[in-house]
């Protein structure tokens, strides 16, 4: 009983974490700063034309974070980028990521 | 306007003409063979072909999607890794025994690994 007891308490305390709603990113704000900050290089669709700018568009939302986090912390180096993130603050990285994750990729590389 | 002049305004025109055409091209043209960068991506697949893969040191998150990624992107991430301005412990490694034509090969082949996708 006691055993019973213990699962349900650990059974709500999961429950509880799992409510705990995370900081909403707000894709709408995300779109508005890809398009002034972004989007010159990697497209506002994410889909960049010049093959130097990485494609943005449907990649993992937290990968993206880290990546702009290490720009802007310069553990990674990239002249453009650590400019770009300097004046990004986290709500922005949130958002810009939000955005361009969520977007389809259009792939039309041929060989 | 004399046949000297002329001839310096047509090079010049020529010239404007060609330089797009010309960065076109080099953009457009492939460097690696993605038959060969195919023999050698099962080092990549353990971790870039699982989909919701994460990496666990040092830090945790979603291991990158690199299908459908512009070839000279992948290229020059692989050249980063191996010469130590990117620093995932498990990317170094694997780049530090990738020749600059393995990285070629490796990148033409996950940019046309995508091709005609476009679901998330």
């Amino acid at each position: 009983m006691m055993h019973i007891r213990i699962l349900i308490s650990i059974v709500a305390l999961a429950a509880g974490i799992a409510a705990i709603p995370a900081r909403a990113a707000d894709a709408a704000a995300g779109a508005a700063k890809a398009k002034e900050i972004c989007a010159a290089c990697h497209g506002l669709d994410g889909n960049s034309a010049n093959a130097d700018y990485p494609r943005l568009a449907g990649q993992h939302r937290d990968y993206l974070a880290k990546a702009l986090r290490d720009y802007k912390s310069g553990a990674r180096k990239n002249p453009i980028m650590g400019g770009m993130t300097a004046a990004l603050s986290k709500d922005d990285i949130d958002n810009v990521t939000a955005y361009y994750s969520g977007l389809p990729p259009v792939v039309t590389a041929r060989y | 306007m004399n046949p000297k002049t002329l001839r310096t305004l047509v090079v010049i025109a020529a010239s404007c003409a060609a330089a797009p055409i010309a960065a076109l091209a080099q953009q457009a043209e492939p460097a690696g063979n993605p038959v060969e960068g195919a023999r050698k991506v099962q080092m990549c697949q353990g971790c870039h072909g699982i989909p919701g893969w994460r990496t666990a040191f040092p830090e945790v998150y979603s291991v990158p999607k690199i299908a459908g990624q512009h070839a000279a992107y992948i290229e020059k991430a692989l050249h980063e890794y191996k010469n130590g301005e990117r620093s995932h412990p498990s990317m170094r490694a694997i780049a530090a025994s990738l020749s600059d034509k393995d990285m070629a090969n490796l990148a033409a082949y996950y940019a046309q690994s995508g091709l005609g996708a476009t679901v998330q």
